[in-house]
């Protein structure tokens, strides 16, 4: 596969989990009102299908484009901050979907839902801002 | 074919809030078109919320995150010198955010009209407009991230 194929496919991953994130932050939002939350929880499903395809897709692709060229090494400092950050990211939203599915079959809320879900967007921008700026590559 | 993988410093804050924009409008069209089809696909009650929810995040998270990814695209664009530029993958671009501009407004104003002619019942004719369009907006944002990405000659 060629370096654009590979990059249009880590690109549209990293869209999908930002995608499931969305997901995530919307039921969250919608929990605070006891109209909506039962609601909200119907969007659960997709975004526990989207996140770990997503997010397992994005880190694939991406280590494979690290890979695939040479100006680029898994051992930059970038690239290790970044898959630092997937890490820190797949957890906290491996987390916020497992509570929801629990929610679904009957569980009660996450207290934390609200705070994991402002800590995801927060990992997410940072994985944009170090893809972008790229720091310490030549 | 040469591909720039450092780009200058200038470049970063347009292209950060390009793709960042870009992201944004992405997930809230997927949020409202999630919302909608499963609204769709029940009868009971919260077939009314789902459609609002939808409604709402059309015009409040979509349209807001459209401007951003657009004003940011123009701005890139100066930066790197392809203001003039004739090239396919910027057509494209300019051609799915125009289009796509105009169908994410009539989805939009669908699916907030639905919501005021009838704010407690399931979907009806209007909302089922807007979240099929929704829908064809997440294919055309998929055909913009490729010419983005690929950038064909």
């Amino acid at each position: 596969m060629g370096y654009s194929t590979l990059l249009f496919l880590h690109v549209t991953s990293a869209f999908t989990m930002v995608t499931a994130a969305g997901l995530f932050l919307a039921i969250a939002l919608a929990q605070r009102s006891d109209r909506h939350s039962a609601t909200a929880l119907r969007l659960a499903p997709v975004a526990a299908i989207l996140w770990p395809i997503g997010s397992l897709l994005a880190i694939v692709f991406g280590v494979w484009l690290a890979l695939h060229d040479s100006q680029y090494s898994l051992g930059d400092g970038w690239i290790i901050a970044a898959i630092v950050l997937w890490a820190v990211g797949g957890a906290i939203g491996g987390r916020l979907g497992a509570g929801y599915r629990k929610m679904t079959s009957g569980g009660g809320p996450d207290p934390a839902a609200l705070a994991m879900n402002l800590a995801l967007v927060i990992t997410l921008l940072v994985i944009l801002i170090d893809m972008i700026y790229k720091p310490g590559a030549s | 074919m040469t591909v720039l993988l450092v780009r200058p410093d200038s470049w970063n804050l347009p292209l950060l809030l390009h793709v960042g924009g870009a992201m944004a409008l992405v997930a809230s069209v997927t949020v409202a078109a999630v919302a909608l089809i499963q609204g769709w696909r029940t009868d009971n009650p919260s077939a009314a919320s789902l459609k609002r929810f939808g409604a709402r995040t059309l015009l409040y998270a979509a349209i807001p995150s459209y401007f951003v990814m657009r004003i940011a695209a123009q701005w890139i664009l100066s930066k790197e010198g392809l203001d003039n530029s004739n090239a396919a993958w910027i057509g494209d671009g300019f051609m799915a955010a125009d289009v796509g501009f105009v169908l994410l407004v009539i989805a939009a104003i669908v699916a907030n009209m639905a919501v005021r002619r009838d704010p407690d019942s399931g979907l009806g004719k209007l909302a089922k407009v807007g979240a099929s369009l929704s829908v064809v907006l997440i294919a055309l944002y998929v055909f913009a991230v490729w010419a983005m990405t690929t950038k064909p000659s």
